[in-house]
């Protein structure tokens, strides 16, 4: 994941900042309350449920093929 | 297209070049829905909400989701300005869309003439997490006593130093900046990193003063022994999204 | 999808599993936690008191000696259960940490 700079690996927690609690905010049509997922229930289910801790194989799914 | 669409992002000049071969949430296309000048980036979105829901509450998969939109979003805004959507916020149609960016078309022209030649620059200070070197056990508890003492004032004094610092550092940097605006401390668990994060702040900063905004938050950080400064971004302006007329309360 | 960049691990960050081996000690961690934060907060009381000078010599002594003890039977748990202090903790997002980090 580079950014504009070229910059390596912005780090995922920056990401969530700005896709969680910024960007513009409008009511769509799939019935999501994206207000409500936020930070801390997502860490605090994250906390209790298992997850797998290794994505180091996963590739994500944006950018160009 | 009767799909549903997911929005990245809004922007004026984007062209569809840009979009080609670029793909987005679960590998669909990138693609442009117009209404006059207006333009917004979408691709068809997952089929089933309620599966995009309880992805959303995986933090594994919702760094998927995160990442790829991100990457959709920080391209184009490599190429012209953009205001960036939050995460999913999808529509019944293309028809929808393009009702959106009609109803909402002055408030978006206005986001975007006053994003224009900006970027987002991301300041993050932190309070080093200095352990104490472990205290001779005591000899009564009264000695006791005052050695808790004095470690919490120590420690009162050491937060209340960092926060003058961290206001001098906010202050100076503001005073560069078209906008400010404050994101909520990261908890070191998540981001990994040393020390206690006490500022997690956004800038916005004419694209042309970017070198001159980041060295100066080096230097500002050098001169304040109590903090460590990590600099992030360019960002597209996630964070200066707020319009008059916006649903954020 | 060639070349994209690597991605790196990511930070670690707490969590309570439900894997047979570890569930004793996440339990133990949790509770610890809870008791560490309760011990923290009667420390803290204890200095307060101490700064506004209404406990007598003999209060001092008593309620320091019952802190220290209860630090040392904390310390001792921790080993029991091979924990450490800063591993005893709780992330409540944007309300910050249970305990504090310091």
């Amino acid at each position: 994941m580079t950014n504009a700079l070229g910059e390596r690996n912005v780090a995922l927690i920056d990401i969530l900042d700005r896709l969680l609690e910024g960007g513009v905010v409008l009511t769509g049509d799939l019935t999501l309350a994206i207000a409500d997922v936020d930070l801390v229930r997502i860490s605090l289910r994250a906390l209790i449920c298992s997850v797998e801790a290794d994505r180091e194989g996963t590739t994500g799914t944006g950018g160009r093929p | 297209m009767t799909a549903p669409r997911y929005v990245y992002a809004i922007g004026r000049a984007v062209d569809p070049t840009d979009l080609a071969g670029l793909v987005g949430i679960d590998g669909a296309e990138v693609h442009r829905i117009s209404h006059r000048d207006l333009v917004a980036v979408v691709s068809v979105a997952p089929a089933d909400e309620a599966a995009l829901r309880s992805r959303l509450e995986r933090l594994d998969e919702l760094a998927v989701l995160a990442e790829a939109h991100h990457a959709v979003v920080a391209l184009i805004a490599t190429q012209t300005v953009v205001v960036p959507f939050r995460l999913a916020t999808i529509y019944r149609d293309e028809d929808r869309v393009r009702e959106v960016l009609r109803q909402r078309y002055e408030e978006f022209e206005a986001l975007l003439d006053r994003l224009a030649g900006t970027v987002e620059i991301g300041i993050k200070l932190y309070v080093e997490d200095r352990q104490p070197a472990p205290a001779a056990p005591s000899t009564s508890g009264r000695a006791y006593l005052q050695q808790l003492s004095q470690r919490h004032r120590r420690r009162d004094e050491k937060w209340q130093h960092a926060a003058a610092a961290v206001e001098r550092v906010d202050t100076a940097l503001g005073a560069y900046a078209i906008d400010r605006s404050r994101h909520r401390p990261q908890a070191a668990q998540l981001s990994g990193a040393a020390g206690d994060n006490v500022l997690n702040a956004a800038y916005l900063v004419p694209a042309g003063r970017l070198i001159e905004f980041t060295d100066l938050a080096q230097r500002l950080a050098r001169d304040e022994p109590a903090l460590r400064v990590e600099v992030t971004g360019p960002w597209a302006p996630y964070s200066f999204t707020e319009s008059d007329h916006g649903d954020r309360p | 999808m060639t070349g994209e960049p690597a991605r790196a691990a990511p930070a670690p960050w707490h969590r309570f599993t439900t894997e047979p081996e570890t569930v004793e000690r996440d339990l133990a961690r949790l509770a610890l936690t809870i008791v560490e934060l309760l011990r923290q907060l009667m420390e803290r009381q204890a200095v307060r008191r101490v700064g506004q000078g209404d406990l007598t010599d003999d209060e001092e002594e008593r309620i320091g000696m019952t802190l220290m003890l209860l630090d040392d039977r904390m310390t001792q748990l921790l080993e029991r259960f091979g924990l450490t202090r800063q591993e005893l903790n709780l992330d409540l997002g944007p309300l910050g940490t249970l305990l504090p980090r310091d």
